[in-house]
């Protein structure tokens, strides 16, 4: 069930109608989709917050609208923690949606106890899925990666009715490897003494011809 | 051996001024923990290097260390005792040029407490305030 937010109508535009507002605990928003017209809206901000950080997507608004929509983008502040709008889409239950998931590792790899880290390289996905069926987060058992085993895009266990976005499924988004030292290895790439200069060789050569 | 560009297009580049905050570089990308430049400035190519070693003594290893800014900017200065004029000085580091809100450094592959340490020993290198930063959530 698509969790509830309590929307009010915005009738103010602006950057200082919109400090005021947040100074106030509501954040701006936006509805659009389906053809409709924009509805400019305003939402509680501790309860918006707590809807993402659950990592609800999909949403019912009350209030100002009674519609379901779904949460398409945050705008946050520099320093990551205040989200400063939000953008929300209308959705009907069985419409596919895009979206952008986040994977979490669950278990603990065998390949740790022989030594190996187990390295994320992926942390999102893109995935279309129903909107009546969008998952938190994509989980991914590692409870038989051993060391120097990997598991790829394409063995990622997708919801029902969710089909993968991405266009090369052989990429590796977890691997269990066996440490390496970066000392050395980033030690002998650095070059010493000054930088080529663009452009100046060609200089040279033709005041050599000249 | 600190970073420094291959290439360049100018041998010398004038200061500049460092005006508002990062509006990119600003997110935990590759890792899953950040350290948070809370503070505009240059950070030269050998404290970006002393930051990283730093961390990776702790690391060990373990978990994979990601350095999120480069030293693109040729640093000059005038010899000490030397009379004004006759020109800008030699070239004689490179710094990256730091906004507030800049994401200095990422770790991946380890618990939140180990990062965190980590993250503390390779603060007090910094010549900035920094602070510890998560993956946003969307």
């Amino acid at each position: 069930m698509a969790l509830q937010l309590a929307v009010e109508p915005r009738h103010t535009r602006g950057k200082r109608n919109n400090l005021r507002l947040r100074r106030a605990g509501k954040i701006p928003a936006i509805l659009y989709g389906h053809g409709l017209e924009c509805v400019s809206l305003s939402v509680e901000t501790d309860t918006l917050a707590a809807a993402i950080h659950h990592g609800s997507r999909l949403v019912s608004l009350t209030g100002a609208v009674d519609e379901s929509a779904f949460i398409r983008d945050l705008q946050w502040d520099t320093w990551g923690t205040n989200i400063i709008h939000v953008d929300f889409t209308r959705i009907s239950e069985h419409e596919i949606v895009e979206i952008r998931l986040p994977i979490e590792l669950r278990g603990e790899s065998p390949g740790v106890r022989e030594g190996g880290v187990v390295l994320q390289l992926v942390h999102e996905v893109e995935i279309a899925c129903p909107a009546s069926a969008i998952p938190e987060k994509l989980a991914v058992n590692i409870n038989h990666l051993k060391l120097n085993d990997s598991v790829s895009l394409g063995d990622l266990e997708l919801p029902q009715g969710a089909k993968l976005l991405a266009s090369d499924l052989e990429m590796v988004a977890v691997e269990c490897v066996v440490p390496q030292e970066q000392l050395e290895e980033e030690a002998a790439e650095a070059v010493p003494g000054e930088p080529e200069i663009i452009g100046e060789k060609e200089k040279e050569e033709d005041g050599a011809k000249e | 051996m600190a970073l420094m560009p291959k290439r360049v297009k100018h041998r010398k580049s004038q200061r500049g001024r460092i005006k508002g905050n990062a509006s990119r570089g600003n997110r935990v990308v590759f890792g899953d923990y950040g350290l948070q430049s809370m503070q505009g400035g240059w950070i030269s190519a050998q404290t970006i290097e002393a930051g990283r070693i730093a961390a990776q003594q702790y690391l060990r290893s373990e978990g994979r260390l990601y350095i999120r800014v480069f030293p693109h900017k040729p640093i000059t200065s005038i010899p000490l005792e030397t009379r004004m004029g006759k020109g800008k000085g030699e070239p004689e580091y490179w710094a990256a040029v730091v906004r507030p809100g800049t994401v200095l450094y990422e770790i991946g592959g380890i618990s939140e407490e180990a990062a965190r340490l980590c993250f503390t020993r390779l603060a007090h290198k910094m010549p900035v305030k920094v602070r510890f930063l998560r993956r946003r959530p969307i």
